[in-house]
């Protein structure tokens, strides 16, 4: 084929200029490792934060009493937040699709048969379930019933289940909660680690009117769980929510905030952290070496279009058509950006594995970089190539064997 | 066969304009060896240049092998100089940094459809112009005499039409420049049809026939009578070298 011939022709003046061909190189290595490793790290965030946004849930909305900026456990001691703040949550702000008032105490002493652990007691609406989307793996999940008649009954975390019991099963037994006997009517599903490291598999849950009355012996709530029906509105039914609980706690600025919200997308933020400035950062160093790599590569080519006259000339004598002395220069562009590519996404890959090793940063190597990075060479090849070939193929032959 | 008829060339700079051809007219049948001549600045770089498609007449007509040149595009010229031409230059025209041989097969780039014996092609011609032992030599390993050598292989490998050879013998010494004037003289008795543009009269005798170009016009246009033996003239300078 005659256009893999002339193309060879451009490689075989590459290869004979290894030092020109370098820096011709050179833009195009550094802005596709660059392209490489933003890709990379950020696909790595992004199932990062996916994990995390799933752990708290995609649609939920956590209220917890206590201000403060930080995404931490409720504050013991603040009363403000009750059961009436739920209700009106649920009655009167839209979007929300369940509401689940629930009150935590942690370090609860746990004993069954000759077992004793500290965990984390949570007394729970029923509505909990669905809030959290975290069912009974086995048993019965807490009910309404259950709460009506402040039942003394219980679901296990698998962690505790196995604490407590070991193999054995342990629906029908009973344990002691402080000095209160309950029944363990069920399992919890396995939920792995809370967006804050949390083990949510070793807790314990109750029915929220025997908590609140025969245990902890208090008329509050530490926390309530709001389900939104579209994860897409989430931010501005957090803040809908934030605007109605200032206004049912009468709190106005500069007086601080008496209960903290984080939603999903909060979440989504924290698990990005820096990430976010890297991936800008890098990408500006990407954009940057691929532009300026592209006009050095024109301007090398230029001047070599410039030394080769007498070739182009020779060439044109020879039968070269003026398409056949473009496409000469135009595939000798792009060979040196698609061999960039290819050095510059090997760089690309092998600091992205590095950076896994020695940082925190989540990394994920994945096809798409290489397709994007081909994709760039070829439009940086072509858009900076054109201009030398076209003054290469524009030579009149007469002039250019003189 | 190559029919001129009534070629002209004006260059036009701004408003001045310079006619350098001025009508020229005469054919050069399939198997001659003609020698075009004039001093410099009659106007014979410009006819080599029509005569080779590189550059088109302002009025008149050139067929070459009964195809009118002068209405072609560009890119018909270009296929043109590829199957029809052969050149041969002064400076020689060798792409420095590759071998010989590929040196010789660089036209066939440009030939559609590739011939499939590229390489061995290539071969004979080298091996014709005597430099078998020479072919994967780099165009600076090589003597001058040599290089011209390599470039009438690459002239010949596509089998054009004409062989269009412009003062082969300037950038060589006389005992290389006989050498290479024999290649043209053996060529020719094997049938090429070879047009020789020079200004110098002792290289223009080894035709057979000398076309005098002056300010623009065919001042002369004869047979010569008895050639210049350039086999011969290479022995003597040869024989001279030896006896030093």
């Amino acid at each position: 084929m005659r256009l893999l011939r002339i193309a060879k022709e451009g490689a075989r003046a590459l290869a004979a200029h290894k030092l020109r061909t370098f820096f011709m190189m050179a833009g195009t290595i550094i802005g596709i490792a660059a392209l490489t490793v933003i890709m990379a790290v950020g696909k790595g965030t992004e199932k990062k934060v996916m994990k995390r946004v799933n752990a708290f849930g995609a649609h939920a909305i956590m209220i917890t009493a206590g201000g403060g900026k930080g995404f931490s456990p409720p504050q013991e001691g603040i009363t403000t937040l009750r059961l009436e703040d739920a209700e009106a949550v649920r009655t009167q702000t839209g979007g929300v699709d369940v509401v689940a008032p629930f009150a935590v105490k942690r370090g609860m002493s746990i004993k069954a048969g000759g077992n004793q652990v500290q965990t984390t007691v949570m007394a729970v609406a029923p509505e909990w379930h669905d809030a959290w989307e975290w069912y009974a793996a086995d048993g019965e999940p807490i009910t309404a019933e259950d709460t009506a008649a402040m039942s003394r009954v219980c679901l296990l975390g698998t962690l505790t289940a196995k604490d407590l019991f070991g193999d054995q099963n342990p629906i029908g037994e009973y344990i002691q909660i402080g000095n209160v006997r309950f029944k363990v009517k069920g399992i919890l599903q396995e939920r792995g680690v809370s967006p804050m490291g949390d083990e949510f598999d070793r807790r314990l849950v109750i029915p929220l009117t025997t908590g609140l009355r025969r245990l902890f012996n208090q008329d509050y709530i530490t926390n309530i769980r709001v389900k939104v029906k579209d994860s897409g509105r989430i931010e501005s039914i957090a803040a809908e929510v934030r605007q109605f609980l200032h206004e049912r706690h009468h709190i106005t600025p500069p007086k601080e905030d008496d209960f903290a919200i984080f939603s999903a997308a909060d979440i989504a933020k924290m698990a990005r952290g820096i990430s976010g400035t890297l991936t800008y950062l890098l990408g500006a160093l990407a954009g940057l070496s691929l532009l300026v790599g592209g006009i050095v590569l024109m301007n090398i080519l230029l001047i070599s279009v410039g030394e080769r006259i007498k070739e182009i000339g020779l060439r044109r004598a020879l039968g070269a058509t003026r398409r056949d002395v473009f496409m000469q220069f135009l595939t000798e562009s792009l060979a040196v950006t698609i061999s960039g590519m290819v050095i510059g996404s090997v760089l690309g890959w092998l600091v992205s594995i590095i950076l896994a090793r020695v940082t925190q940063f989540p990394v994920v190597i994945s096809w798409e970089p290489f397709a994007l990075a081909l994709g760039f060479a070829m439009i940086v090849g072509v858009f900076f190539g054109v201009q030398p070939a076209r003054r290469a193929a524009r030579l009149k032959p007469v002039e250019a064997l003189r | 066969m190559i029919e001129l008829e009534g070629i002209q060339k004006t260059y036009t700079s701004g408003s001045i304009q310079t006619p350098v051809l001025k009508g020229i007219s005469f054919r050069i049948e399939a198997g001659e060896f003609v020698a075009i001549m004039g001093a410099s600045g009659t106007g014979k770089s410009t006819l080599m240049n029509i005569l080779g498609c590189l550059d088109k007449p302002t009025a008149g007509h050139y067929r070459l092998d009964g195809t009118d040149m002068v209405s072609l595009e560009d890119d018909a010229l270009s296929r043109l100089r590829n199957r029809k031409i052969g050149f041969v230059f002064q400076q020689f025209h060798l792409l420095d940094r590759a071998s010989a041989l590929r040196n010789v097969m660089l036209p066939l780039i440009y030939t559609d459809p590739y011939p499939e014996d590229a390489g061995a092609r290539a071969e004979r011609a080298l091996t014709a112009v005597g430099l078998s032992d020479r072919m994967t030599y780099k165009p600076s390993q090589l003597s001058g005499g040599q290089q011209q050598r390599v470039a009438i292989a690459r002239a010949l490998i596509t089998n054009p039409s004409i062989l269009l050879v412009d003062e082969p013998t300037g950038n060589l010494d006389s005992k290389s420049g006989a050498e290479v004037m024999a290649i043209f003289q053996r060529l020719h008795r094997d049938g090429r049809t070879i047009v020789l543009v020079t200004h110098d009269r002792a290289v223009a005798e080894h035709a057979n026939r000398v076309v005098l170009l002056k300010d623009g016009m065919v001042a002369e246009d004869r047979p010569v009578a008895q050639p210049r033996d350039a086999d011969a003239e290479a022995r003597v300078l040869a024989g001279k070298e030896t006896s030093k």
